[in-house]
């Protein structure tokens, strides 16, 4: 974190070859150098070295026996040998440990044909075993949790899962219990093992211990095809490896990405892939008929459409009675042609914004994902990135590690499983920002005003020499690109608030919406948009599935998702990732941007040849920096949650706080069969104290009024880290959907049902 | 003039070969009423064997799928589950297809097992008019459940399978044995078949 | 040399447990000595002098053990081991019991040398006495001012932390000790670092046995050179013996170090009655036995290591000539193969390996190939482990194996198996 100094470098022969390593290197990253791989089980780069497993035995010439290289620091005119006959046989020694119990398992084995444990036995291993009585027999097929499946039998204890749990997520749930031969592993607590990144286990477990519970037994490794693409759930941009088998996705896989993803993937990342092949994806465009039921049509019928909606549209009230949302979810290619399309029609109103959050790039201090990890003290205002950003949390966690502090502003606790303060505003920052010299500040960009204060703090911080980064975790992943590219309003038009509202006032004639589900996550609430959509005479929605948006469209296409094309996005640190198609698409979508280029030739405009589009994109992110922060993104209406009023009982009255959860979503999780388990179900989040003051009792369903609007159903759960007077609530579910409420209004609490009373009245 | 001598005594030569297989016994046979006897190795269509108490062989590892050289083998696993329980282990070929028309019956796919499960059946009468129904999938590759549990080629006595219909068998007038007595492998085979017919 | 008593002084004769009794026989007069009167460097220069080696099983040079901290103003720590749980000894269970203010003062004085102001005692889960008897030894010399602030009127201030393990024997490794009180699994560290550098709660730490730790007063009441006195020049002073098996009076006896096993053997009351002893493992269960030839050898430090085995904690079990060697060795690999903690493959695996083994052997079970394999594995283990856990079951089995060879065949019925190559 000081000044760089300047590091001292060891020379050192590995196997007659010289090499100089920087000073405290270790013999197993040093060997690297020279190619010689060493093998290793429970060592692994990011988690450290452990000593367990024994198979990296190198020989060091003048040390007495036979050394590991995991935990050997090079010393200068260190002579090491890699290879042997002592090496070897120390390692074949090792090799018939590891194999003894091991049972014969590969043909069946998840891991079979990716195994360090098959390839150093070919390579170390005997032919044969010595032991003549059983092996050991110990339980198979654990349920570990609702994403992870142990296998004892295979288990060789390298502890890397454990490690895992305790040195990068520090959620410490994952131990190794009881002794010798018996250990296994397990929660500590005894609880299923739950944790947002539990899938890393599984890619870290050297041998086929940890298994997925969506990947098992689907497929051998040498039957997937491999694409290399980023994962687009968030705005991170994880690296990510897709697999696929007979035109279905099986598996992803994370990829050693230090830059960003830091070499992990979250479980949603990983897992949210069943959608892809659900048989409820839209395969053909659909038209409403009069009588409110979708027909299928064709795809030429259904540009012509859209392009004749378009052209009547501007030849009758002019291009301001069309507007565009969308882009937060599209790659960068496809936003320049959505916004030249619109524009070049004259269209103004185009925004990104179909959520709560108002502002997608950090402006003038925008940080790397390093700037993040190195600093010493980290700020997340508003939503903590635990949930929005998962990757980024780790990155934060790592800084905790290293010794930074961690901050949250706002009424959400961090989510992340290592210390962190809580402070209500950001002005109480002061004293916190005293002594850092490098703050970074992670915000969910949705409060403007919240954010404007954070960046003036910046300001004052970067004028006295504090390094500052600035970071926005998006609830769209390819918000920033958007904002960027062109989909924010320019020169005083409307954005997303102002085109629902030029809806509703009868104003608009067609409104295209690309991949975007306002109706579940606009903060003017499910019936304005309702109301805005049916008002206006064409709606045409790019999607996936029949969301809630795309029900009351009056023209559905059938979209790509994000592994089933090409191009590039944004990451929240202005990275420009690549993405690649590594998913046959179902036969009738066609990627927005394909949709795009033949509405653009229908309507005779010209737009950006394909080939300039990446280089037009990649150039655009510099040109648009704006303002962390910026106060004109503020929204208008934000005046109005102070004066919605509550008709509830002022008696039970609670701050409501509207938080984020990695498994929300109406599109992509809640048409992915395989992560039932982990969809949040509605839930009302009470303090210990807020819940003994309205009399709510863990496992109680109650509903939450304000006005005319309810949230209804919600199981209440009682924690020790939500702030107090405050009910939070997941935003994002379809069978509650939140966004009728604005983030901090009051709402009442109403007919509280205790836990008997739900079930049986559940059972009527 | 030599010529000439020459040409008639090609010719005799000719016929006279012509003429000692006229008499010979003929080794072509009336099939499908008579069938011959077959190597006791011979490749033929698969089968998919089960152990004693029925549980299927197959686990549904792709080994065969990827051993096979003409890429005829498509497999894909499952979980067995307490109440369906198919194989002993964790995992069964919930599809298991074989495209016979691609197949070479070299019987890679019989050794890379490790279980003994698909094994090639002496069985080789498989012509049909759809190039669809040669693909075989477990509905005919495996054996019934009632049927038994399949044999083990190691286990199988020379001869043709007695499902085949009725079988005139016929002493070839080629000794199908003969031709494996140059490699080391034949002799190996000869010997297992005098101790199994013993 | 007879047996000579000096941390076993009274025992028997006096209640040691008794602060005032203590006190009447000069207790807690060194403590007073080394806070008022010396400095931490005058008592490190001291145990230097003495030669004193720990009496824990390694035998490190206590003086040199304590060296090696860093000389910074980070806090540090001073550990006393009290997870006596060596196969065969049960020295520091007497001292804990029976004199625990003489432990308490020992301690006292090795943190203060240290420039500790926090001692931690680790007591083993099953010495419930013991550790009763000293939290009561704590609270009495808390009262009497001997723990706490302003010690004697000085400013040095000093606390005293018991805790009780849970029976694990790895809990003994300095490192899975200290995890174990932090409330980690129990399972030794890698090394480097090493405590003295980064030990309990990541600040310097010295792990000290009970037995090295109360002999810090005698050796501060009558000087180094009284102890350096007794005993050889590399393994100076006295050491309490638990000598146990196939003799007549099993104890713990206090005597010089060199004294000849031969004398041990006599103290403890000589092999029982129309009995020879055969064998004689000297250094607990992790150490090879010595056989008859060796009786007369010196028991210190260097001359059991030059004899291929070691001092280890003390504690001498005696074999005598009805002894079945293949019970025995399974006794003792079953005993590491349960207590590996789990970490190292080749201690986890091989000890689980042997111990099946083994106990085939004697059901009769057994292969000629077994026999060479239990030597095998148990050499393969070896030298490969994090902790010295998995290396201990080599040296007994290897060794009796070789010497009771016939013992080991005459269970194998079977015929010779072919061997699997290796």
């Amino acid at each position: 974190m000081s000044a760089r100094v300047d590091v001292k470098l060891v020379n050192l022969t590995i196997d007659g070859n010289p090499v100089r390593v920087p000073e405290g290197t270790l013999l197993v990253e040093a060997a690297k150098a020279v190619t010689t791989d060493i093998p290793v089980y429970c060592y692994h780069p990011k988690l450290g070295p452990a000593g367990l497993c024994r198979i990296c035995l190198v020989d060091i010439e003048k040390a007495p026996k036979l050394q590991i290289a995991c935990n050997t620091t090079v010393t200068e005119g260190m002579v090491v040998h890699t290879y042997g006959e002592k090496v070897d046989a120390g390692r074949k020694a090792v090799m018939e440990f590891l194999l003894l119990n091991h049972p014969l398992d590969c043909p069946i084995c998840d891991k079979g044909g990716e195994c360090d444990l098959q390839d150093y036995s070919m390579a170390y291993g005997a032919s044969a075993s010595r032991l003549a009585d059983p092996k050991s027999s110990k339980p198979k097929a654990i349920d570990l949790g609702p994403t992870i499946v142990l296998d004892d039998e295979r288990c060789i204890v390298c502890q890397r899962c454990s490690r895992f749990d305790e040195i990068i997520t520090n959620e410490r749930s994952l131990v190794v219990k009881d002794r010798g031969q018996r250990d296994v592993i397990a929660t500590a607590s005894g609880e299923p093992y739950r944790s947002n990144f539990s899938g890393n286990v599984t890619e870290l477990c050297p041998v086929g211990a940890l298994t997925s519970k969506t990947y098992r037994f689907k497929s051998r490794p040498w039957d997937n095809a491999r694409t290399h693409t980023t994962c687009t759930q968030c705005s991170v941009g994880c690296a990510l490896n897709v697999d696929e088998r007979y035109g279905a996705i099986t598996r992803t896989m994370s990829d050693e990405d230090d830059a960003v993803s830091d070499g992990w993937l979250c479980d949603r990342g990983r897992y949210n892939i069943a959608f892809y092949g659900d048989a409820r994806r839209i395969t053909t465009p659909m038209l409403r008929t009069p009588t409110g039921e979708f027909v299928q049509i064709g795809w030429d019928d259904a540009i012509e459409r859209w392009a004749k909606h378009l052209r009547d549209a501007v030849a009758s009230d002019g291009a301001d009675s069309i507007a565009a949302i969308g882009g937060g979810r599209l790659l960068n290619e496809e936003i320049l042609v959505l916004a030249q399309t619109m524009r070049a029609l004259g269209v103004t109103h185009l925004d990104w914004r179909a959520g709560r959050q108002r502002q997608a790039s950090p402006g003038a201090y925008g940080g790397t994902y390093v700037d993040l990890e190195t600093a010493d003290l980290v700020v997340a205002i508003g939503r903590p990135p635990s949930q929005t950003a998962p990757v980024l949390d780790l990155r934060i966690r790592k800084a905790v590690r290293n010794g930074a502090r961690y901050v949250t502003v706002g009424s959400h606790p961090s989510d992340s499983f290592v210390v962190s303060s809580h402070l209500a505003r950001v002005s109480d920052l002061a004293a916190h920002v005293e002594s850092a010299t490098r703050v970074a500040f992670v915000w969910d960009g949705i409060d403007a005003a919240v954010g404007a204060q954070a960046a003036e703090l910046a300001e004052s911080l970067a004028a006295r020499g504090t390094h500052v980064s600035t970071f926005v975790a998006s609830e769209q992943s390819n918000a920033r690109g958007a904002e960027a590219l062109g989909m924010s309003p320019q020169n005083g038009s409307a954005d997303s608030d102002g085109i629902f509202a030029a809806a509703r006032a009868g104003k608009l004639r067609v409104l295209s919406l690309l991949g975007v589900n306002p109706m579940l996550h606009h903060p003017l609430g499910a019936s304005a948009i309702r109301d805005a959509i049916e008002r206006t005479d064409f709606v045409v929605c790019t999607e996936l599935f029949l969301t809630e948006t795309a029900k009351l469209a009056h023209l559905v296409l059938p979209a790509r998702a994000a592994f089933e094309k090409s191009g590039h996005v944004y990451d929240l640190a202005g990275d420009v990732l690549a993405v690649n198609a590594g998913h046959t698409a179902p036969e009738g979508t066609l990627a927005d941007a394909d949709m795009l280029v033949a509405l653009a030739a229908e309507l005779d405009v010209t737009i950006a040849a394909p080939d300039s589009l990446h280089a037009q994109a990649s150039a655009a992110i510099v040109a648009t920096a704006t303002a962390f922060g910026d106060p004109k993104f503020a929204r208008a209406s934000d005046a109005t949650s102070e004066t919605i009023g509550s008709k509830g009982d002022a008696r039970n009255g609670v701050r409501i706080a509207i938080a984020a959860n990695i498994f929300s979503g109406g599109g992509s999780v809640y048409f992915d069969e395989r992560l039932a388990a982990l969809r949040p179900s509605p839930t009302a989040t009470f303090a210990r104290e807020t819940a003994a003051t309205l009399g709510v009792h863990a496992g109680d369903l109650v509903d939450l009024v304000a006005g005319e609007r309810t949230l209804v159903g919600l199981v209440a759960i009682i924690t020790d880290t939500a702030p107090s007077g405050v009910v939070t609530v997941i935003d994002g579910l379809p069978d509650a959907p939140a966004n009728e409420f604005a983030d901090g209004e009051t709402v009442a609490l109403a007919n509280v049902r205790s836990a008997e009373r739900a079930l049986t009245a559940g059972a009527v | 003039m030599q010529s000439v001598i020459g040409g008639v005594v090609a010719l005799a030569k000719g016929f006279a070969t012509t003429l000692q297989f006229a008499f010979q016994k003929k080794p072509t046979v009336s099939y499908p009423n008579v069938k011959i006897q077959h190597a006791p190795r011979f490749h033929g269509l698969h089968e998919l064997r089960r152990y004693d108490d029925g549980k299927e062989r197959c686990i549904g590892c792709e080994l065969c799928s990827i051993a096979c050289p003409a890429n005829a083998i498509t497999v894909i696993g499952a979980e067995n589950t307490p109440e369906d329980r198919r194989s002993p282990g964790e995992r069964f070929a919930a599809r298991y297809e074989i495209d016979e028309l691609r197949c070479i019956f070299c019987g890679l796919c019989e050794e890379a097992c490790p279980t003994d499960a698909i094994v090639l059946t002496p069985r080789f009468e498989m012509a049909d008019y759809r190039r669809s129904s040669f693909i075989y999938s477990k509905d005919r590759l495996l054996v019934p459940q009632d049927a038994g549990k399949g044999t083990a080629p190691d286990e199988r006595p020379n001869g043709i399978p007695s499902d085949l219909g009725s079988v005139i068998e016929q002493k070839s007038t080629v000794d199908i044995m003969a031709g494996y007595g140059a490699t080391h492998r034949g002799e190996i085979l000869k010997t297992e078949r005098k101790g199994l017919a013993g | 040399m007879p047996e000579t008593k000096v941390l076993t002084a009274g025992i028997g004769e006096a209640n040691l447990r008794d602060l005032a009794i203590y006190r009447e026989r000069g207790g807690y007069e060194q403590w007073r000595r080394a806070v008022a009167e010396m400095t931490p460097a005058q008592i490190q220069d001291v145990t230097m002098k003495s030669g004193l080696r720990g009496r824990g099983g390694a035998g490190f040079p206590t003086g040199r053990k304590w060296s090696f901290l860093p000389k910074n103003d980070r806090p540090r720590y001073m550990v006393c081991n009290c997870d006596e749980a060596e196969p065969g000894t049960f020295k520091d269970h007497m001292l804990l019991e029976e004199t625990p203010h003489q432990v308490l003062e020992g301690i006292l004085i090795g943190t203060y040398a240290i420039g500790s102001h926090h001692a931690f005692v680790y007591i083993r889960g099953e010495f419930r006495k013991g550790y009763e008897i000293f939290m009561q030894a704590v609270a009495d010399a808390r009262a009497a001012g001997f723990i706490g602030e302003n010690i004697f009127g000085t400013d040095y201030c000093v606390d005293v932390t018991v805790h009780r393990g849970a029976g694990a024997y790895i809990c003994g490794e300095e490192t899975a000790l200290i995890n174990s009180i932090e409330g980690r699994r129990g399972e030794p560290r890698l090394k480097p670092p090493f405590p003295a550098i980064k030990g309990l709660y990541n600040e310097p730490t010295v792990v000290n046995n009970v037995e090295t730790l109360a002999t810090l007063p005698h050796i501060l009441k009558n000087g180094p050179e009284w102890f350096t006195a007794v005993g050889t020049e590399k393994s100076p002073g006295y050491k309490i013996v638990s000598v146990s098996g196939h003799v007549k009076k099993p104890g713990n006896y206090e005597v010089p170090l060199g004294t000849p096993i031969s004398e041990l053997l006599a103290i403890a009351g000589g092999p029982r009655d129309g009995r020879t002893i055969v064998a004689v493992q000297p250094g607990g269960g992790s150490s090879a036995c010595l056989f008859q030839e060796h009786l007369d050898l010196g028991y210190d430090f260097d001359t059991m290591a030059a004899n291929g085995t070691m001092l280890g904690s003390g504690a001498v079990v005696f074999f005598d000539d009805t002894t079945n060697f293949v019970e025995a060795a399974l006794a003792l690999v079953q005993f590491y193969a349960h207590e590996s903690c789990g970490q190292c493959t080749p201690c986890r695996e091989g000890g689980h390996w042997l111990e099946v083994t083994l106990q085939r052997i004697l059901d009769g079970g057994g292969m000629h190939s077994d026999i060479d394999m239990l030597v095998s594995v148990s050499h393969q283990m070896t030298g490969l482990n994090l902790c010295p856990l998995g290396d201990s079951i080599e040296p007994f089995l290897a060794s009796v194996v070789k010497r009771f060879e016939a013992q080991f065949r005459a269970y194998v019925r079977t015929p010779e198996r072919v061997a699997v190559p290796a």
